[in-house]
């Protein structure tokens, strides 16, 4: 009978690859959920959803997603050919997160209050 | 093409023994005549599932052509109203629930072993479960139309008008309750494919070598384990409010319309890419064979299906611009939604240069391959453009969206499985379906699609709302009509013309399948029932353009286990990352129970909706006794066999225990969804929460914390006594006082649950209020997971009194034990939620 975790660090490669997607839901959640309880009847804020702290996240997001990025390309150089997939989908995955949370701040400039 | 690489020696070099082939084509044979429908074996169950999802296609295909003769002129009285309700609300519910989601599936179902060089999946039955689940379900659903009991709320079904109040018939109960049950058959096969794609690939198969079809597949899974469970929730509350009047949805007592909204297009919009997802990857499988080149941007493109995988999640409000969330939400999910187009491009982007790349074959999959992108990427613009909320707002629930949707799905999705269809064809019998009716059949489809569909656009702008049952001629919509019902029966004859094809090529004589386009992937190697002679060594991405001798060595079995070692049927179970072998996987064979489990299934949610209880139960007892007896025939290990010879020098064991078994990870997959399904439940209160202003609202009261505390105890205990049990067996190694703790341990859980109930029954009516219906609800959900205990508390103690628990055979202990501490966990996250929200609301 096989027994236990083969050691071929599946989980590591996993959060490795997908850390920018978690980061992305991460920050979409909270901004949506923020948003939503500030303008919900028992949270409602004067002025609509606290943009300073949508702003904050939102930069903080950006950044971990840029540091995701600037280290999968350390990797990628240090590596070369040698380089896994999972290096590579890291990359591109931090490229993309960094693209969808840079286009979903982008409301935090142009829309006020909640109705 | 890339250049052949020098082959590795094979791992079984030498000749194989007389005899042995004989042996294994004994144990996978299909048996004929009516026995064949007890087969449970992927390539059969594959076949089967993938004819009836085309015969839904045709049927829903037929509501379609009669809704085009209703609007083809205006005035017309073809169809009743009530007719034509239940005929378009029938028509986007087959089309999306009985024919996309499962087609997509049932192509995975047969393809992927193949592909990934497995014998089998690693759970057959549990896929002849799910088909014939939904086969008895979807043609028991569809039969409800000939008696005007079908749904007629529209495919996406929105109380109130879906509630008691506005449909008071049977109708919208056959939606509810046949469409969450076929859910769980889709949940099923998802569970069954992720399993079998990381664990059952064959050896040297890494992760990077993965077809990228397979990668797709698998992110298509995780997306159901996610998405489907919202919908299961969703259509849980709205049959409860329907059942027991407890108001989820009714505004006047603090329910609310908008939370069905929000967990169906929880579900409703990643389904969209769970149905094009597996598309994409069937384009990313044959463009490079068609080109004659592997794939360019390959790795971009697995990343891409991760990416268009996980940000689809955010985009489900952009089918409620209208509903009057807030503007700061809805920009949210308006600029996800155009992130989500980046990936996509990905994808298109890298079909595009495999194209450039390469020297394109003209042939039939080769012109469905063009008419996917052509009508994909209209329908992805259309689809940035409904992004934009001005924009939404003026089109909303016209025939705009209408085109839209269409050119999506049917250009992301028919046309790929169209090409798939040709493409494939030639593994069913070894004939290829007619090049030159293939070109007419295009054609059809293609002028067809574009002559129906693009002249809705238009009507859309001009104001022509969807759903509509007929209009006035001085709306000058009628020409563009009669246009579209022109395109929709071109579109029909194409679809006539294939069928005709493919019923001649499916009767011609059996021939060697052989490799028709010369493609690179494993599915063209020979096959049979028992999949390939030996099971294939991958050395690389492209393995039959890479190592030319690996179809003669695999068919000499020179590769992994050209035999069977125990007797029965095998495949190997590999490593998730490097594809190492890791044990012998020891599968079961053709059995009626998955069959006589469906039906017993099936009987039961449709008999429980025309109200024949005491049949409903009888039919109910009769799934649980057929799956109990399918379980207690698995986790027997062969006995005296504890480890068998896969190749030469190689030696695998037979079977695994705990985390590394197939079986545990399923489990583990399986209460993934069921803690989703519990997460939606858990939503769906601090939705209505939110919407009060006084927690708990006036009339209503929690019971005393101490309760909710001694309950949560009673849960701990419970898990601890199971804990004891596993250790026992653990360290002695018998299971003498096993079912006594086990049984102890089922005590306490319905001792917590007793307590749970007589604190809610005290100061909760779930019909009075939706806060309260909400509370009702996630006690329910507990609930259910005690009764589900109370089958396998006294299931676990029969097999051990019976003697077949030990070392070996304990896969049954460790996953009920898993479920029991899941219910433990959920239990006291049901009393945390519960608590939190009215200290949060202070």
């Amino acid at each position: 009978m096989a027994t236990g975790d083969h050691k071929e660090g599946f989980w590591k490669r996993v959060l490795w690859a997908a850390l920018p997607l978690l980061v992305w839901i991460v920050h979409f959640a909270f901004s949506y959920g923020l948003a939503a309880a500030q303008c919900s009847p028992v949270g409602m804020r004067p002025g609509g959803p606290d943009r300073l702290v949508l702003a904050g996240s939102t930069l903080g997001a950006f950044a971990i997603c840029a540091l995701l990025a600037w280290r999968a390309r350390q990797v990628l150089s240090r590596q070369g050919s040698a380089s896994g997939l999972a290096d590579r989908v890291a990359l591109l995955l931090a490229v993309l997160a960094l693209i969808a949370i840079a286009w979903g701040g982008l409301p935090l400039l142009l829309v006020t209050g909640c109705a | 093409m890339t250049a052949p690489t020098l082959s590795k020696p094979a791992p079984n070099p030498a000749p194989r023994p007389d005899g042995e082939l004989e042996k294994l084509e004994a144990v996978w044979r299909t048996q004929s005549g009516w026995r064949f429908f007890s087969s449970v074996n992927n390539t059969n169950i594959g076949l089967l599932y993938i004819a009836t999802a085309l015969l839904f296609f045709v049927l829903a295909g037929v509501l379609g052509l009669l809704i085009r003769l209703q609007l083809a002129v205006p005035d017309n009285h073809l169809l009743g109203v009530e007719t034509y309700n239940q005929v378009f609300t029938m028509h986007g519910t087959v089309m999306m629930f009985l024919f996309a989601i499962p087609v997509v599936e049932a192509i995975g179902v047969y393809l992927l072993p193949n592909m990934l060089g497995a014998r089998d999946l690693p759970f057959p039955r549990l896929s002849a479960y799910a088909y014939w689940a939904y086969a008895f379900g979807g043609l028991a659903f569809f039969c409800t139309l000939f008696v005007g009991l079908a749904p007629d709320g529209g495919w996406f079904m929105y109380p109130p008008l879906t509630g008691t109040r506005y449909s008071p018939g049977l109708n919208a109960d056959f939606w509810l309750l046949g469409i969450g049950f076929i859910e769980i058959s889709a949940i099923a096969g998802a569970i069954e494919l992720i399993v079998g794609i990381l664990f059952t690939r064959a050896p040297g198969m890494t992760l990077g070598r993965m077809p990228v079809y397979a990668w797709a597949m698998l992110v298509v899974g995780l997306m159901i384990v996610f998405a489907f469970p919202a919908v299961i929730a969703g259509t849980a509350l709205l049959e409860l409010e329907r059942a027991f009047d407890w108001p989820f949805f009714i505004a006047e007592r603090g329910g609310d319309p908008l939370l069905w909204q929000h967990l169906f297009w929880f579900f409703g919009h990643p389904e969209v890419y769970i149905i094009f997802l597996p598309a994409a990857g069937m384009v990313s499988t044959m463009i490079p064979t068609i080109a004659g080149t592997p794939l360019v941007g390959r790795r971009a493109i697995i990343a891409a299906l991760l990416g268009v995988g996980v940000f689809s999640f955010g985009l489900w409000a952009h089918h409620m611009f209208t509903a009057g969330l807030g503007v700061l939400e809805m920009s949210f999910v308006s600029a996800a939604s155009m992130a989500v187009a980046v990936p996509t491009a990905i994808q298109v982007f890298g079909w595009i240069a495999t194209l450039w790349k390469g020297k394109l074959t003209w042939n039939a999959p080769t012109l469905f391959l063009l008419g996917f992108m052509f009508i994909f990427v209209l329908g992805g613009l259309t689809g940035v453009m409904v992004a934009v909320i001005p924009f939404d707002w003026q089109v909303h629930d016209t025939y705009f969206i209408v085109a839209h949707f269409h050119y999506v799905l049917i250009g992301g999705m028919v046309f790929p499985v169209f090409a798939a269809m040709y493409y494939w064809m030639p593994l069913v019998n070894g004939n290829r379906l007619s090049e030159r009716l293939a070109r007419w059949v295009f054609w059809l489809m293609f002028a067809g699609f574009n002559i129906a569909f693009f002249p809705m656009h238009l009507t859309g702008l001009l104001g022509m709302p969807r759903r509509v049952y007929t209009y006035a001629p001085e709306m000058g919509w009628d020409g563009l009509n009669l246009l579209s019902t022109v395109g929709a029966f071109m579109f029909a004859l194409g679809v006539v013309l294939f069928a005709v094809d493919a019923f001649r090529a499916l009767r011609r004589p059996e021939r060697a399948v052989g490799n028709p386009w010369n493609a690179a992937t494993l599915e063209w190697l020979p096959s049979e029932d028992y999949g390939n002679r030996s099971i294939v060594r991958v050395n690389s991405t492209n393995p039959l353009w890479d190592e030319p001798a690996l179809t003669r060595e695999v068919e000499e079995g020179r590769h992994y286990l050209p035999h069977t070692a125990t007797g029965r049927r095998e495949t190997i179970a590999t490593s998730p990352v490097a594809a190492e072998p890791r044990y012998l996987l020891v599968l079961p064979g053709d059995s009626w129970l998955p069959l006589v489990g469906a039906f017993g299934t099936s009987a039961f949610f449709l008999l429980l909706t025309v109200k024949l209880y005491a049949l409903a139960w009888i039919s109910g007892a009769v799934a649980v006794g057929a799956v109990l007896a399918w379980m207690w025939e698995s986790d027997r290990p062969p006995p005296e066999i504890e480890q068998v010879e896969a190749a030469v020098g190689e030696h695998l064991p037979v079977g695994a225990l705990g985390r590394a078994s197939h079986s545990w990870w399923a489990t583990v997959i399986m209460l993934v969804v069921d803690a989703s399904i519990f997460a939606s439940f858990a939503f769906a209160y601090v939705h209505v929460s939110m919407r009060l202003m006084v927690c708990p609202p006036p009339g209503t009261e929690l019971p005393p914390l101490s309760q909710a505390l001694t309950s949560c105890g009673l849960l701990v205990l419970g898990s601890l006594l199971v804990w004891l049990a596993k250790r026992a067996l653990d360290k002695k190694g018998n299971a003498r006082r096993l079912p006594w703790l086990v049984l102890a341990a089922l005590a306490c859980a319905l001792a917590s649950f007793a307590l749970d109930l007589q604190g809610w029954r005290a100061g909760l009516a779930p019909s009075e209020s939706a806060w309260a219906a909400a509370i009702a609800a996630l006690a329910s959900y507990q609930g259910l997971h005690i009764v589900l205990l109370l089958v396998l508390a006294p299931y676990l103690a029969l097999r051990a009194w019976r003697g077949l628990l030990d070392r070996r055979s304990r896969a049954t202990l460790d996953n009920i034990a898993l479920v029991w501490h899941y219910t433990t966990l959920q239990g006291i996250a049901a009393v945390a939620v519960v608590r939190l929200m009215p200290l949060l609301m202070e």
